[in-house]
């Protein structure tokens, strides 16, 4: 019984995010490519490598080059080291001209200086005398003693990963000093701060592969360059952007997350005086306090502007012209002509424009805090209520995982609602329509995601407190996961839409019929277009009439959800049909 | 500090029984602190610095040959890489280029090389750098040759 419903929830699932029932989808039926687009997106881009993985890998690329090239593993090692652990580029340098990479890279084929014949060998640091087989050298023959190497290979691996580099101490030899040779001189210590460094050296160089940024995690990923988006999720739940390494941020691209990071830094000191006493900057437009009497203001680092607080011109034409540097009588001339208006406007201008970035600010941080909340719920809920709920619901606890999906779901929610403002923040003032329909999206979003929210918390809260097992458990369960799915697919569409710029909007004001818009949508792949249709036949289909289509469902004008067409009241939010 | 007093204490003996081998330079050890050192070179033929005695002061770490010894200039000298007020040298092979097969004696003849080929493109002595940059070099030689004069020959009478 528990299964079948599984198996249907499976498919309505598949049905509301592949099929749009309305007239829009028939714009769909000729383009096969939509499923396959789709599946693509789910097909992981990326693979979590643990220590044991990166070692392997590592071994293996080492093996390969050494095979391929016929020579020593720890030549291999230099090699791969030197080309960044590009196991292709090593072949085509190495083949294209061997006798260069060799001279690069320091790889001898005979010594540079002959082995002398006598017992006794000055070291040529200490310039000690040792017995000839107690004392070392790299390929090139010059020779130290064991004492001095190990301080040599030393100081360099305490100087940091350059010590992978490491060449002869001779000052005229380039020979490399190879991993065999830290293996036998160097101290016990240091061969395995070097072997660190060795293994760190093919995630951090390799262009394919970066650590996990969160704190203590010591997984790497391996990402697919060029294969699409970005976001990436850890094995330790971290989900990050492998781009730029932010915290995952779909739909804004990371140039937007950079943008909006260091705007919140830099107006994070100033929003407090900033609506009191301040004028925008007229070269760089940020608000200017002014905090001393002098009407000399200088704009803070890296504008430096200089400027008059009174008339807001340039300090360098003040001077005898203007009466004298601190006597400003362009302010009187400008008052009696009109011009200081024009300066109190942009007064005004800033300060709207500081309200309007507070409005996002302040959305965007408290979507921020609710994500954080959710994960601290879905935490608690893990290690703590599931086991109770289990029991009082005599449910084995993997029959209870749509509750951890609905607040994975959540979580995951709140994070893009939170990026939805920043990319908010940033459409142009001037593109009127996209905004609006931005923002009548982003409002579907957040109603959405409360009922969702609502449920998750305040529903399920009857049944964890309840003392016997509930006849509606059933029923919450199907509801709850009927929400986690719906809003699910509106997000991932939402996600899309947005990361296609809204591209449709231009054409949804201009074309009633859908079909046109086609060569209105000029920029993105093919591919991308077709998914962009299917988003926006989607979100269309939200909030819309309520439909029925040929594979026995129908979709709720309210919630959206998917009911089957055996009953005629919403299963969601009790809506008629 | 062990190896490095025994280091410098070979480098010692061998200036000793090379004396007069390499007549530009002459390495002396303090004479209670091995650690410290002076030498006098020669300003090299061909160059502003022709005719002067140049006077280095070295400062041995503990670490010595793994770490290089810190040489500044006590004569003045108008050159790009080095410091007019303090006499610091900016020499690759004194930072990052350093190897510990290097000398005392090495050294001196880095900064005679250096003396006489000048690296305009990382200057300590911007005065000096700019004038080469910008290409007058009979500017540069006649402030550098005024120096030498000035601070780097004896005294007459
Ligand atoms: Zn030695
Ligand atoms: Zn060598
Ligand atoms: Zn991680
Ligand atoms: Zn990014
Ligand atoms: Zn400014
Ligand atoms: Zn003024
Ligand atoms: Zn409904």
């Amino acid at each position: 019984m528990d299964h079948d419903e599984e198996e249907e929830e499976e498919d309505e699932a598949d049905f509301y995010s592949g099929g749009d029932s309305d007239s829009d989808h028939l714009d769909l039926a000729g383009e096969p490519d939509s499923d396959v687009s789709d599946d693509a997106r789910h097909q992981q881009n990326y693979s979590v490598l643990g220590e044991e993985d990166i070692l392997q890998r590592q071994e293996d690329d080492i093996i390969r080059v050494s095979n391929v090239l016929s020579i020593s593993k720890v030549s291999a090692g230099i090699l791969l080291r030197h080309y960044n652990w590009n196991v292709s580029k090593v072949h085509d340098e190495w083949f294209a001209n061997e006798e260069k990479v060799r001279g690069a890279v320091g790889l001898l084929e005979e010594l540079l200086v002959e082995f002398p014949n006598d017992n006794e060998i000055t070291c040529g640091i200490c310039f000690e005398s040792y017995p000839c087989d107690r004392i070392y050298g790299a390929a090139c023959g010059h020779l130290f003693c064991q004492a001095c190497w190990a301080g040599f290979m030393s100081t360099a691996i305490i100087d940091g990963p350059g010590c992978l580099m490491l060449r002869c101490p001779d000052p005229s030899c380039t020979a490399a000093v190879g991993q065999d040779m830290i293996d036998k001189l160097a101290s016990d210590e240091d061969k395995k701060k070097y072997n660190r460094y060795f293994i760190r050296s093919y995630i951090e160089d390799n262009k394919k592969t970066k650590w996990c940024p969160a704190p203590g995690c010591d997984y790497a990923i391996e990402f697919i360059v060029g294969s699409g988006y970005y976001d990436v999720i850890c094995r330790c739940s971290h989900s990050f952007c492998w781009n730029c390494t932010e915290e995952a941020h779909r739909p804004v691209d990371c140039d937007t997350v950079a943008r909006w990071t260091l705007k919140n830094s830099a107006e994070s000191e100033n929003m407090n005086w900033i609506l009191a006493n301040s004028k925008p900057c007229p070269k760089c437009k940020r608000p200017i306090e002014k905090n001393q009497g002098c009407m000399h203001i200088t704009c803070t680092p890296p504008c430096k502007y200089e400027f008059c607080w009174l008339c807001l011109g340039p300090w360098s034409v003040h001077g005898e012209r203007t009466g004298g540097f601190y006597a400003c009588n362009r302010y009187e001339t400008a008052k009696q002509d009109g011009v200081f208006n024009e300066a109190e406007k942009r007064r005004e201008t800033a300060k709207n424009s500081l309200e309007r970035y507070t409005h996002y600010y302040e959305r965007w941080a408290t979507n921020q805090s609710s994500r954080q909340k959710a994960l601290a719920d879905l935490q608690q809920m893990q290690t703590v209520h599931l086991e109770k709920l289990s029991d009082i619901q005599c449910q084995p606890e993997s029959q209870l995982k749509f509750i951890i999906d609905a607040w994975q779901q959540i979580a995951e929610c709140r994070r893009v609602l939170k990026w939805t403002y920043a990319y908010g923040f940033y459409i142009p003032e001037q593109e009127h329509a996209k905004r609006l329909f931005f923002e009548y999206l982003q409002g579907e979003a957040e109603s959405g995601l409360e009922r969702l929210h609502q449920c998750a918390e305040k529903e399920l809260q009857r049944y964890l407190t309840a003392t016997a097992l509930s006849k509606e458990f059933n029923e919450f369960r199907t509801k709850l996961a009927g929400l986690t799915s719906v809003t699910r697919n509106y997000f991932e569409n939402l996600v899309r839409a947005l990361e296609n710029g809204l591209s449709d909007v231009s054409s949804r004001s201009a074309c009633s019929r859908s079909g046109s818009s086609r060569s209105l949508r000029g920029k993105g792949s093919s591919s991308r277009g077709e998914r962009s249709k299917v988003t926006f036949a989607a979100l269309r289909s939200i909030g819309r009439s309520s439909s029925i289509n040929d594979s026995g469902h129908w979709s709720c004008r309210h919630c959206t959800f998917a009911n089957n067409n055996s009953v005629t009241v919403c299963q969601i939010c009790r809506q008629r049909q | 500090m062990q190896t490095s007093r025994a280091r410098l204490f070979k480098e010692y003996k061998e200036v000793q029984r090379e004396k007069g081998a390499d007549p530009d330079i002459q390495l002396v050890c303090d004479d209670s602190n091995i650690f410290k050192w002076t030498a006098l070179i020669k300003g090299p033929s061909d160059t502003p610095f022709e005719g002067g005695v140049f006077q280095l002061a070295f400062a041995i770490p503990e670490q010595y040959p793994l770490q290089p010894p810190q040489v500044r200039f006590l004569t003045k000298i108008f050159h790009p890489n080095v410091h007019f007020k303090t006499g610091e040298i900016c020499l690759d092979i004194l930072k990052n280029a350093w190897s510990p097969a290097w000398t005392l004696q090495s050294v001196c003849r880095a900064i005679i090389a250096l003396m006489a080929h000048p690296e305009p493109d990382s200057p300590l002595n911007c005065d000096s750098g700019n004038l080469l940059r910008s290409g007058d070099i009979r500017g540069y030689q006649s402030m550098a040759r005024m120096y030498t004069r000035l601070a780097a020959m004896p005294k007459k009478g």
